[in-house]
C-alpha cells in the first residue's frame, strides 16, 4: 500500500511540474493583456485557495475570514513602501510574518470553537479588522493607499503595461502553495489531520499535538495568503479596505477549493481554472447590460456544481484511484 | 420613479439599434469606453448613467438644432462625420475589476477614451490604467478632491469636486449670516467610504476657517441596518444646520429615522449624492420640504436655455427620470470628450489629450450652470460653479449663487 | 451626554434588537432542525420586502394586512427551496457542511441577480402606510410605531414558536426528526416532509419580518446583505439549536449596538456586537443557550 501512495505522490509531482512548465509557456502564445490579466487572477486565486485549503480543507477549520490575512499582507506592503520607502519584497515578507503571528494569536482561543461557531468567529474577526482599517486615518482610512508609480523594475515590483512579471510571480506563488500542500500531505501533521477527520474522538487522545499542528497550519496558511495580498497590492497598485478585506473576498478565496475539491491537492487549482475565467468573462461580456444576468449565471453555476459534485470537480478525474491515500 | 422592465428592454433595444447605424457609416466609428457599476448595490446608478450617455451619443451622432458642441450635423465633423460608439463595462464597484475592464476596453475594444466611474475608489485605478496606456480619462461624476491631485497627465474632470461644492455651501452660509440668519453651529453626518470621508474632511476644514462650530461630526457605516443611535446624537447636538453626505439608501433611512425620533433641524444642506436622487424624494419627500442640496445641474436653466429642457425630455424618454446631478454630469462628460476628439481630428490618445488641455467651452453651450469648461494643469475645471438647490413644492429650485438663483431661500425649512 | 440620550439610545436599541431577533428566528429554527446555515437568509428577507412592496404598489395593501400573505408566500418559497436545493445539499456524502454553505450562497447570488433582472436595481420604498412615520413620545423618549409593531410581532412570534415546538404533534415530530432522522422514518414520519415544512416555517418568519421592515426601510436587490451577518451572529450568540437563544441574542445585539455607538464613533458600532460575540463564545463555546 505504501508503495502505491508513494507512487501517486511521485506522479502528482510530475504532473504538477508539467502543468507549471506548460503554464509558463502560455504567455508566449497569448499576447492579449486582458486574457493575461485573467490568467494572473486565476493563478492568484489558485494560490490563495490552496493556502486556504491547508487550514480549512486538510485541517478542517473552516475559515471565512481569510480576507483579514490578505488585507494585512496588502496593507503592510503598501504602508511600508509609501510611508517608509521599504521595498515591496521586504514588505511582502513582513506582511506574511505579521499575518502568521496574528493567525496564531487568534487561533489560540478560536480553535476551541466548533463548526459554525468557528466559522462565524472568523467572519466577525475579519469584519472587525475591516472596520478598524476603514477608520484608521494614518492608513488612509476609506481613501485607501494609492501606490506611487516608479519606474518599471523588479526592485519595486512595478510594471506599467507588461503583465508577464506578475504572471510569473503568481505562477511561482501558486507552485509554492501547491508544494507546501504536497509536502504537508505526507508529513506527520497531515497524518494527524486525516486521523482526526476519520475519527473525531481520536482528536481527544492526540490532544496537544493536534492543537499545535492546527496552529502551524493557521500560520502557514496566513503567511501564504498575506503574500498573495502583497502581490495584489503591487498588481493593482491601489488598495482600500473594502477591496482587500471585504467579506466577499473571504468567500472568493474559499470558492475555488470548495468547487474544485476541498481538502484535495488539485481541487483549488482546478476550481480556480474553471471559476475565475468564468467570473471575469461573464462580467465583461454580459455584465454591461446592467440587468444582473452575469450574477444569475455565476450563482446558478455554484449551486449546480456544489449539488452535482459535492466532492468537487476533482471527482470527475478520480474515478480510477481512491481519493484518500490508502495507508 | 419606476423603470418598468419594458423600459429597460426598450433601452437595451435602443442601444442595439444604434450599432447598425454606426456600422453603416463610411468612416470607422469612434469607440469610447464607459465604465460604471451595472450590478451590485449601486447598479441603479450605472443603469441611469447608460441612458445619459446614450442621450449624449444620440445628440452627437444625429442632427439636432441645439447650441451644444457637435449637436448640429451628424457625427464628428473633424473625423469625416465618424459616429461615436459607446462600449459599456461593469466594474461592480471593485477597483481591481475597474482596472481590468479599462485594460480590456483599451486593448480589445480599441477605445480612444474612457469615461467613468461613479465610485471614486474605482476612478483611482481606472485613471491610473489610462495613464499607463496614454488614453484620456474623464472623471464624469467622481467628486473626491484627491483624484486630480495625483499628477496624472491624462486625467480630466469637467465637474466640480467636493471642496468646491463645500465652499459654495459655506459661501451661502456667510451670505445668509450677513442677511441676519442665525448660523453658528453645524452637524456633519457622513458615511465612511471615500465620498463621505472626503466630504466630511472638506467641511470640517472649511468650518474651522470660516468660524463655524461643528457640534457633531458623525461618521457612520454605509448601508447600516439602523441609524437610530446616530440620529440621536445629531438630535442632541441640535445644530443650526445639518450637513449630510449620504447615498440614497442611508439618506432614506436618515430622514425616516429623524422623523421617528422627532428631530427637525432648522436647515439641511446636503452634499448631493442620495439627496439628488428621485428615489429619496419618492420615499420621504414629504418630510424634506425646504431641504437644500448642492448640485451641478438645475432644470431651472431651461427657462434661460430652452435646449436644456429639450435634452432633459430626451433623457426622460429613455430613463423615465429627469436629469439629476449625476446623469447631467455624465452627459457632459461625453460631450466634452467628444468635442476634444473632434478638435483633435484623431483618435490618438496624445492628440486627444492636447485637445482636452486646449478646451475652452463657454458655459452657455453646455446644459450646466457652469462659467465654462477649461482645465487647469491638474485636469480640473475650476470654472464649474456649483449651485445650491432647494426642494420646494415637489421640485428643485436654484437659490444660490445669485446669478443663477430663481428664488429666495426658504430658511428655516418647513 | 445626557440621560435622555442614553435612555433614547437604549430604547431604540431594544426595539431594533427585537426586530433582529425576529429576522434571526427563521434561521435559528432551520438550524435547530437540521444543522444547516442558510446563507441566502438575507435574500429571503429581500424577497419578503419586495413582496410587501409590490402588494402595496399594485393593490394598495397596507404592509400590516400584507404580512400574513407575505408570510404564506414565503412559506411556499422556503419549502420549495428545501425541496429543490437544500434536500440535495444535505444528502451530499462528501463535506456536507461546505456544500450547504456554498449551495445556499450560490442561491443568494442567483436571487439577487433575478431581483435585479425583474425588479431593476431601483430603490423602492412604501410611501404611506398606517404605521409609517408615526411615533409615540413618552416624556421626550420617542418610540417609532413601526418598530413597536415589529417588537410586538417579534415577541408574539417567539411565543407562538415556543408553544408550537413544545406542545404540538408537528413540533414534536420536528424535534424527533432533528434528534434522529433515521429512527423517525421507522415510525412513519417522512423526513423530507418535516424538513420542507420546517424550511417553510422558517421562511414564513422571515416573511413577517420583511413585511414589518418594508414599512420603514428601503428595498433593493442587495438589501439583505446588511442584515444577514447580524442574523448569523444573533443566532450563534444565542446558541445554535435554541430558538429562545435567538430571541435573547437579538435583544443583546440591539442593545450592544446602540451602546457602542454612544462610546465609539458610530461607524464602529458593529465592532461592539462582534466583540460581545467573541467574548461569549470564548467563555461558552456553544453560545448562551446553545445545545449543539
Amino acid at each position: 500500500m505504501d508503495t502505491s501512495f508513494a507512487q501517486r505522490r511521485r506522479r502528482d509531482l510530475i504532473i504538477a511540474a508539467c502543468c507549471a512548465v506548460a503554464a509558463a509557456l502560455v504567455p508566449l502564445f497569448v499576447k492579449d493583456v486582458y486574457i493575461q490579466n485573467i490568467m494572473v487572477l486565476t493563478l492568484m486565486y489558485a494560490a490563495l485557495s490552496q493556502s486556504w485549503n491547508i487550514l480549512s480543507g486538510y485541517c478542517g477549520q473552516i475559515s471565512l475570514g481569510h480576507a483579514l490575512y490578505f488585507g494585512l499582507g496588502a496593507y503592510t506592503t503598501a504602508l511600508l513602501f509609501t510611508k517608509f520607502g521599504v521595498l515591496p519584497w521586504f514588505g511582502m515578507f513582513a506582511g506574511g510574518v505579521i499575518s502568521a503571528l496574528i493567525a496564531m494569536a487568534l487561533g489560540y482561543p478560536c480553535f476551541r470553537l466548533r463548526g459554525h461557531y468557528f466559522v462565524i468567529a472568523t467572519i466577525v474577526i475579519a469584519e472587525t479588522a475591516l472596520l478598524l482599517f476603514q477608520n484608521w486615518d494614518w492608513a488612509g482610512a476609506a481613501l485607501g493607499i494609492d501606490i506611487p508609480v516608479r519606474r518599471d523594475s523588479w526592485l519595486y515590483f512595478q510594471f506599467t503595461r507588461s503583465k508577464l512579471p506578475y504572471f510569473y510571480f503568481a505562477l511561482a506563488l501558486a507552485c509554492v502553495a501547491w508544494l507546501v500542500t504536497w509536502w504537508l500531505e505526507d508529513s506527520k501533521w497531515g497524518f494527524w489531520w486525516r486521523a482526526v477527520k476519520d475519527n473525531p474522538d481520536a482528536a481527544e487522545s492526540l490532544g496537544v499535538v493536534v492543537f499545535d499542528s492546527k496552529m502551524g497550519a493557521a500560520a502557514v496558511s496566513a503567511f501564504l495568503t498575506a503574500v498573495g495580498g502583497s502581490f495584489y497590492a503591487q498588481f493593482v497598485s491601489y488598495i482600500d479596505p473594502e477591496s482587500v478585506m471585504g467579506f466577499q473576498f473571504s468567500l472568493l478565496m474559499a470558492l475555488p477549493a470548495v468547487l474544485g475539491g476541498i481538502g484535495t491537492l488539485w481541487g483549488p487549482v482546478l476550481g480556480a481554472v474553471v471559476l475565475i475565467p468564468l467570473t471575469e468573462l461573464t462580467r465583461s461580456y454580459i455584465g454591461g447590460s446592467g440587468r444582473g444576468v452575469d450574477l444569475i449565471v455565476y450563482g446558478a453555476l455554484i449551486v449546480a456544481i456544489s449539488l452535482a459534485r459535492p466532492e468537487g470537480l476533482i471527482g470527475l478525474f478520480s474515478r480510477g484511484h481512491p481519493k484518500e491515500p490508502a495507508r | 420613479m419606476t423603470i418598468s422592465r419594458r423600459d429597460v428592454l426598450l433601452g437595451a433595444t435602443a442601444t442595439a439599434a444604434l450599432l447598425p447605424i454606426a456600422a453603416r457609416a463610411d468612416t470607422p466609428d469612434v469607440a469610447i469606453g464607459i465604465i460604471y457599476p451595472f450590478s451590485g448595490s449601486s447598479a441603479q446608478i450605472g443603469v441611469d448613467a447608460q441612458k445619459a450617455f446614450e442621450t449624449a451619443a444620440d445628440i452627437i451622432n444625429k442632427n439636432y438644432d441645439f447650441d451644444l458642441p457637435l449637436a448640429r450635423g451628424e457625427g464628428l465633423s473633424g473625423l469625416g462625420g465618424a459616429k461615436v460608439r459607446l462600449v459599456f463595462a461593469d466594474h461592480q464597484a471593485d477597483p481591481q475589476k475597474g482596472r481590468a475592464e479599462a485594460e480590456r476596453l483599451i486593448t480589445q475594444e480599441k477605445v480612444c477614451a474612457i469615461i467613468g466611474t461613479y465610485q471614486s475608489a474605482v476612478a483611482v485605478t481606472v485613471s491610473q490604467t489610462c495613464e499607463r496606456y496614454q488614453i484620456p480619462f474623464i472623471s464624469a461624476d467622481n467628486s473626491s478632491p484627491s483624484l486630480h491631485r495625483r499628477g496624472l497627465k491624462f486625467y480630466f474632470r469637467a465637474a466640480p469636486h467636493d471642496e468646491m461644492f463645500s465652499k459654495a455651501m459655506f459661501d451661502f452660509f456667510d451670505d445668509m449670516k450677513k442677511k441676519g440668519t442665525k448660523i453658528d453651529t453645524l452637524s456633519l453626518f457622513h458615511e465612511d467610504t471615500i465620498f463621505g470621508t472626503d466630504s466630511g474632511n472638506a467641511q470640517l476644514k472649511l468650518a474651522g476657517e470660516r468660524g463655524y462650530k461643528v457640534v457633531a461630526d458623525i461618521k457612520y457605516r454605509a448601508n447600516s441596518p439602523s441609524l437610530s443611535a446616530e440620529v440621536q446624537q445629531i438630535k442632541a447636538a441640535n445644530a443650526d444646520v445639518l450637513m449630510p453626505s449620504s447615498y440614497t439608501t442611508d439618506g432614506i433611512l436618515l430622514v425616516k429615522t429623524m422623523g421617528e425620533l422627532g428631530y427637525k433641524p432648522p436647515a439641511i444642506v446636503a452634499q448631493d449624492a442620495g439627496f439628488s436622487e428621485q428615489a429619496l424624494y419618492d420615499a420621504v419627500g414629504d418630510k424634506l420640504e425646504g431641504v437644500i442640496s448642492r448640485g451641478s445641474f438645475s432644470l431651472d436653466l431651461a427657462q434661460k436655455r430652452p435646449m436644456v429642457g429639450k435634452i432633459n425630455a430626451m433623457f426622460k424618454e429613455k430613463s423615465g427620470k429627469d436629469f439629476n446631478d449625476y446623469s447631467s454630469r455624465q452627459f457632459m462628460g461625453l460631450i466634452v470628450m467628444a468635442d476634444a476628439i473632434n478638435r483633435a481630428k484623431s483618435t490618438d490618445g496624445d492628440k486627444i489629450r492636447e485637445a482636452l488641455v486646449a478646451t475652452d467651452m463657454p458655459g452657455e453651450v453646455t446644459i450646466m450652470p457652469w462659467k465654462r469648461v477649461k482645465f487647469d494643469e491638474m485636469g480640473q475645471n475650476n470654472d464649474a460653479d456649483p449651485v445650491l438647490l432647494q426642494y420646494i413644492g415637489g421640485k428643485f429650485v436654484t437659490i444660490y449663487p445669485q446669478q443663477a438663483a430663481v428664488a429666495q431661500p426658504m430658511w428655516p425649512m418647513k | 451626554m445626557t440621560a435622555e440620550t442614553i435612555i433614547q439610545s437604549l430604547a431604540s436599541g431594544l426595539l431594533m434588537g427585537l426586530l433582529y431577533g425576529l429576522i434571526a428566528a427563521g434561521l435559528a429554527l432551520i438550524f435547530g432542525l437540521m444543522d444547516v446555515v442558510n446563507f441566502a437568509h438575507g435574500e429571503f428577507l429581500m424577497i419578503a420586502m419586495y413582496a410587501t412592496f409590490f402588494l402595496f404598489a399594485f393593490f394598495a395593501l397596507d404592509p400590516l394586512l400584507a404580512a400574513p400573505l407575505v408570510a404564506a408566500a414565503l412559506f411556499v418559497f422556503g419549502a420549495l427551496v428545501y425541496l429543490l436545493v437544500v434536500r440535495f445539499a444535505v444528502r451530499a456524502k462528501a463535506n456536507a457542511g461546505m456544500v450547504q454553505i456554498f449551495s445556499t450562497f450560490g442561491l443568494a447570488i442567483v436571487m439577487r441577480g433575478l431581483a435585479q433582472y425583474f425588479f431593476t436595481p431601483d430603490y423602492r420604498s412604501i410611501t404611506h402606510s398606517w404605521l409609517g412615520g408615526k411615533t409615540i413620545s413618552i416624556s421626550g423618549i420617542f418610540l417609532p410605531v413601526p418598530q413597536l409593531a415589529g417588537a410586538v410581532v417579534s415577541i408574539a412570534a417567539f411565543a407562538a414558536l415556543y408553544f408550537f415546538i413544545h406542545s404540538t404533534d408537528f413540533g414534536r415530530a420536528l424535534e424527533a426528526t432533528r434528534e434522529d432522522a433515521g429512527a423517525v422514518a421507522l415510525v412513519g414520519i417522512d423526513k423530507n416532509r418535516v424538513f420542507a415544512l420546517g424550511w417553510g416555517l422558517g421562511a414564513a418568519l422571515v416573511g413577517l419580518a420583511g413585511a414589518i421592515m418594508a414599512i420603514f426601510f428601503y428595498v433593493y436587490p442587495d438589501v439583505g446583505a446588511s442584515f444577514a451577518l447580524i442574523a448569523y451572529v444573533t443566532v450563534a450568540l444565542g446558541g445554535f439549536g435554541s430558538v429562545f437563544g435567538a430571541f435573547a441574542g437579538g435583544i443583546i445585539v440591539g442593545l450592544v449596538e446602540a451602546s457602542t455607538a454612544l462610546i465609539l464613533p458610530p461607524s464602529l458600532k458593529s465592532v461592539g456586537i462582534y466583540a460581545v460575540y467573541l467574548l461569549v463564545v470564548f467563555i461558552r463555546p456553544r453560545g448562551l443557550f446553545g445545545s449543539l
